[in-house]
């Protein structure tokens, strides 16, 4: 019963990880022969030895290694403003709750409902050049940056879109931690921090590190975001992706970028299974 | 009013452990108050103003920087987008795409999310870690990895090319959060149905399902949406032979008027937020938040 959809995902994103691994490291063969034919500056390997020649190319590029680290940084603020967020909205709904806490979850969760190019498009106008910040500030003949074609917006618009998922996670775990046990500190004389710091967020940690670890991964692989609102370079690895792929033509070097990108998001995910196992381990399951 | 709320429902909270403190704390919640107030107002700000901002430019004739508001109005871009073709098409693939891709993916990954939660299995947990890696990897890598596989089955330009790409951005939801759901049906209610002489399947059917069934729909819209917003493979495996609307609405962007950008743009949040509000009870009440923890 469980196989289907692990055939599907073996035949259609294990199997063409595993050719676009061996298409980056220069095996042309077999079903990698059409793309290489295509392609332009693909490196080939001396018969079993792979070449590293693409990420060579990459890893000696100014451009490649500037994006890579615009990438990792924009993942770093977004995620840490996302889940800023989520955390400060899910405890005041926890322990004040009423009509502004519902109003504050109610407003986290309105990304949800927005298309990613829509939000994108949105986030454009309104930080542009002619967008609502800059016509405010005008009109009390102040000067507003224009934040439209900058990282600035790729953030705004990274944090938008992943606002809804992480406050759902987040929220919950919060709601799950035991009244009986904030009482009990509270009444052992421990500050509305103290409380905050020692009990509610180590409870609801594996929820806060789950939420954490998927808004990065979502933000490190994210294209529609920066293609549409960042600046032509620096931008971010998934755009570099697309335009080495379509526009360059330059296939072997998109895939070796999937690959950097896939290598941090290993490392993130490596925490999310190691969170899940803690939290299994806690409730007794292993 | 929402600060009178907050004060209201502080209130008994705060005089119970200490009523003779109650009075110079007061002041300070006040200020507390209206802190939030203001983040709060930022946070709306913040979230719903670009949408606004968007939205007003969809009926906006003439609009002189730095107006606040347009200077005239119109429904003419209106006009514009329903009387374009391709536009109607773009709106027709993607309401084909999308009921299709949930059907699919309900068929392939429920039974998958019932083993799950209910068989312990060799492999289990390895699998449903393998899910989650096969998400980790980026997007727009996976489908410049996918084209070399594409062209070689010939499935470039094909709807079942596009239905996959779709299918695949959907497996998460739809076999974790039901997963969650089936686990969440507890086994002593289904103990009980046998006992009265139910059989499995009646079992399955009376009792299993229908209190998995919001798990299962939360997991459907989100499927749904999925393949409503899904533009860059679809773009990459379709274009230009089949455009749904998130695809045309890239076009749409760079060479048309920002006018109908806009009114596309609400035209497509449409049936995002009709779903959403029928399930946002769910959505909201944990089922999505459940499934993403491997058990």
């Amino acid at each position: 019963m469980a196989l289907p959809p692990i055939v599907l995902i073996a035949l259609f994103i294990g199997f063409p990880i595993l050719l676009a691994l061996g298409f980056s490291l220069g095996f042309t063969g077999g079903l990698n022969h059409t793309i290489s034919v295509i392609g332009q500056n693909v490196h080939e390997a001396q018969g079993a030895s792979p070449t590293f020649g693409a990420y060579g190319d990459l890893f000696v590029d100014r451009r490649f290694l500037g994006d890579l680290g615009v990438t990792v940084i924009v993942t770093l603020v977004s995620t840490t403003a996302v889940v800023v967020l989520a955390t400060g909205i899910g405890l005041y709904l926890k322990f004040r709750g009423g009509v502004l806490g519902k109003i504050l979850s109610g407003l986290a969760v309105v990304p949800l409902f927005i298309p990613v190019v829509i939000a994108s498009w949105a986030i454009l106008g309104f930080y542009s050049a002619d967008g609502f910040l800059r016509s405010v500030f005008a009109l009390a003949g102040l000067e507003f940056p224009v934040w439209s074609f900058s990282m600035v917006t790729v953030i705004i618009g990274s944090v938008w879109t992943s606002l809804p998922f992480a406050t759902l996670l987040v929220t919950s775990g919060l709601q799950a931690v035991p009244q009986a046990m904030i009482d009990a500190a509270r009444d052992a004389g421990a500050s509305f921090w103290r409380v905050v710091t020692s009990v509610v967020v180590p409870m609801a940690g594996v929820p806060i590190i789950i939420a954490t670890t998927f808004t990065a991964i979502g933000i490190l692989g994210s294209f529609t975001v920066p293609y549409f609102t960042g600046p032509n370079s620096p931008n971010m690895l998934g755009v570099d992706m697309s335009n080495y792929f379509s526009a360059f033509n330059q296939p072997q070097q998109a895939v070796v970028m999937a690959f950097v990108v896939f290598i941090i998001a290993s490392g993130i995910a490596a925490v999310y299974v190691w969170a899940n196992f803690r939290s299994a381990k806690e409730s007794g399951a292993v | 009013m929402a600060q009178a709320t907050l004060e209201s429902a502080a209130a008994p909270r705060e005089s119970a452990p200490a009523p003779a403190e109650a009075k110079p704390r007061r002041s300070g919640k006040a200020a507390t108050g209206l802190l939030t107030t203001v983040l709060a107002l930022l946070l709306a700000l913040f979230i719903i103003g670009p949408l606004v901002w968007l939205g007003v430019r969809a009926f906006a004739d003439t609009w002189t920087y730095p107006h606040l508001w347009p200077d005239s109005w119109t429904t003419h871009w209106w006009q514009v987008v329903f009387g374009d073709k391709a536009l109607g098409v773009a709106v027709q693939n993607s309401l084909f795409f999308a009921p299709l891709t949930v059907l699919v993916s309900a068929v392939i990954c429920l039974p998958a999310a019932y083993a799950f939660a209910r068989f312990e299995f060799p492999g289990r947990r390895f699998f449903l870690i393998g899910l989650f890696a096969a998400n980790a990897f980026p997007k727009m890598g996976l489908f410049v990895s996918l084209a070399a596989l594409f062209y070689a089955l010939n499935l470039m330009n094909s709807i079942l090319g596009i239905l996959i790409v779709h299918v695949l951005g959907t497996i998460v939801f739809m076999t974790w959060i039901p997963s969650a759901a089936f686990a969440a049906v507890p086994r002593s209610l289904e103990e009980a149905a046998r006992d009265a002489g139910a059989s499995k399947l009646r079992v399955f059917f009376s009792v299993t399902l229908p209190m998995a069934l919001p798990g299962i729909l939360v997991a459907a819209i989100m499927s749904f949406l999925a393949s409503f917003d899904e533009a860059q493979g679809t773009y990459l495996v379709g274009a230009p032979d089949y455009m749904t609307m998130p695809t045309q609405m890239y076009s749409l962007v760079l060479n048309y008027p920002t006018q109908v950008a806009a009114v596309f743009s609400i035209l497509l949040a449409i049936p995002s937020v009709a779903l959403l509000l029928a399930a946002h009870k769910h959505i909201i009440g944990g089922q999505l938040a459940e499934g993403f923890q491997i058990k």
